[in-house]
């Protein structure tokens, strides 16, 4: 069987300046997977090595079997929500039909099947009632799920999201990870967070990302948890 | 100036179909560049464009070159400005602010060069620089005409592209789109739209036109196809009401059209804050 994601001793550098070295892990088709790590650990361009967006220096990468660039367009990315500008002038509805623009034509017309993807893309996270609303009046939760249908609407094999729950009130992180929870399965799905304890019921492996990558299991990092071990990096002493 | 006056007078006719065609394109390029906030590389392209102007009225003048003009000067120097500023902009990201003030500064050097060399009575530069609409020949007109349906028609083919990189390079790059080429192009639609607001304004107040009236159109639009209508509305209301008073008060055009639009922008802030205010208070 093929893996989602396969890494293989991926080393990445800006100019001399490490980020990750060695990085070597599996995670399965259908699999949701927990991200965490200290800031300037280098999750973000783990993310974007995953999507394609930057090179690795060394290693392999494959996402189902492909180099990720070949694979693009069945990965949805939801990327941190104060990378967007929130003025810009872009309704609820344009903003989901962005996900599926390689569907453009050249004279730039959307096929209607594309619209009714987008529209089931908003449903599916609970927006579709504002879909004419302007992006930037949205709430920080809200304005989250429309990314999030937003990504749904390349109808992606792999999920990956960078911090969907940082700015957002517990209730809305609630229903996020509620969504998530009911694609999983159907869907791979790597995502960032600062909130271990409220994620760990819901994944299935969680991935440390601190230089290293270490893959743990939730139940590993409850215990460490409960003794009050959460601290960055989370993994045995051996290690440099 | 009444309706009559304006068909009496070519000279007020020209102008005010300038104005007019000045405003569809600041409108439309001026929201691309207030919401991709470009506004500083526009004003780049527009003083080098004062290069190649000044060049081809040295070219003119010097070497009787009569088909030559510098119309044709800025419309090259506006492209090539364009396409240095998005290679630059893909290669050089960090250094990004101090190439293109380089890049500003070196084009007026230029122009201001040849057209001091260039023999004759100059009157040029002042023109070149603060623009005037009243000189607009049919011929001018007839080009602004043209430069307007082209980029008319690439905003509407690439709309939703435009749109598409303006909000989002990453997205876009993962929809599979050209994200650098798109940009490039948008420089040069925006390059050209400032040739044709050169004719109006000049080429120190083009960043005026470009911004005031999307500016102001964003603070009352949520949506990027309106926010242009509406830049296009105001725009021909400032030009229109400027060159009314311009030619009142015998005041230079361009300023005045400058300054009416700064006006106007200002009263809309103000607007807001009184909205705002009577909000806190009930």
């Amino acid at each position: 069987m093929t893996k989602a994601v396969s890494v293989e001793n991926l080393f990445f550098s800006y100019d001399s300046t490490p980020i990750l070295e060695d990085v070597s892990l599996t995670i399965n088709e259908g699999e949701f997977v927990g991200i965490f790590g200290p800031n300037g650990g280098g999750k973000t361009t783990f993310l974007k090595i995953l999507i394609g967006l930057l090179k690795p220096s060394k290693g392999s990468i494959r996402l189902f079997g492909s180099p990720p660039k070949h694979i693009q367009p069945l990965i949805g990315y939801v990327p941190q929500i104060t990378k967007l500008d929130r003025q810009f002038p872009i309704t609820v509805e344009e903003v989901v039909q962005m996900g599926c623009l390689k569907q453009e034509s050249f004279l730039g017309t959307l096929p209607t099947s594309a619209k009714t993807i987008a529209e089931i893309s908003l449903k599916k996270v609970d927006m579709l009632s504002h879909k004419k609303r302007p992006f930037g009046t949205l709430s920080g939760g809200q304005a989250q799920r429309v990314l999030i249908a937003r990504a749904l609407a390349c109808q992606p094999k792999i999920l990956v999201l960078d911090e969907p729950t940082a700015s957002v009130d517990p209730k809305a992180e609630e229903e996020i990870l509620q969504i998530l929870t009911s694609l999983k399965k159907e869907i791979t799905i790597l995502m960032v967070t600062h909130d271990l304890p409220t994620i760990l019921q819901k994944v299935e492996k969680l991935l440390c990302i601190h230089r290293h990558a270490h893959v743990l299991s939730p139940s590993a990092v409850c215990e460490h948890y409960g003794l009050g071990l959460y601290h960055s990096p989370l993994m045995p002493k051996t290690l440099p | 100036m009444t309706l009559a006056h304006i068909f009496e007078n070519p000279f007020l006719w020209m102008a005010l179909l300038g104005g007019l065609a000045a405003s569809l394109t600041s409108g439309i390029i001026g929201s691309y560049v207030v919401t991709k906030r470009i506004v500083f590389i526009s004003g780049s392209i527009s003083h080098s464009v004062l290069g190649g102007m000044g060049l081809f009225l040295w070219l003119k003048r010097s070497f009787f070159l009569t088909y030559l003009t510098p119309l044709q000067g800025a419309c090259l120097f506006a492209v090539f400005s364009a396409f240095l500023l998005g290679w630059i902009h893909l290669r050089y990201k960090e250094r990004e602010d101090s190439i293109i003030a380089a890049i500003w500064a070196t084009g007026m050097s230029i122009g201001v060069i040849f057209i001091t060399l260039t023999p004759g009575y100059n009157v040029e530069l002042m023109n070149f620089l603060f623009g005037n609409i009243l000189w607009t020949t049919s011929q001018d007109v007839l080009m602004l005409l043209g430069m307007d349906t082209l980029i008319l028609l690439s905003t509407l083919f690439f709309y939703r592209r435009f749109q598409a990189i303006c909000f989002d390079e990453e997205q876009s790059l993962l929809q599979g789109l050209r994200v650098q080429w798109l940009y490039i192009f948008l420089l040069c639609l925006v390059a050209l739209s400032v040739v044709v607001l050169i004719q109006v304004v000049g080429a120190i107040l083009v960043i005026a036109l470009l911004t005031m009236p999307s500016a102001m159109a964003a603070r009352f639009t949520h949506k990027l196809s309106s926010m242009m209508k509406l830049s296009v509305l105001l725009g021909a209301l400032f030009t229109t009401l400027g060159l009314w008073i311009s030619y009142q008060i015998n005041w230079p055009p361009g300023a005045t059209i400058t300054l009416i639009a700064a006006v106007f922008y200002l009263l809309s802030l103000g607007s807001q804050k009184l909205k705002h205010l009577s909000f806190l208070r009930k």
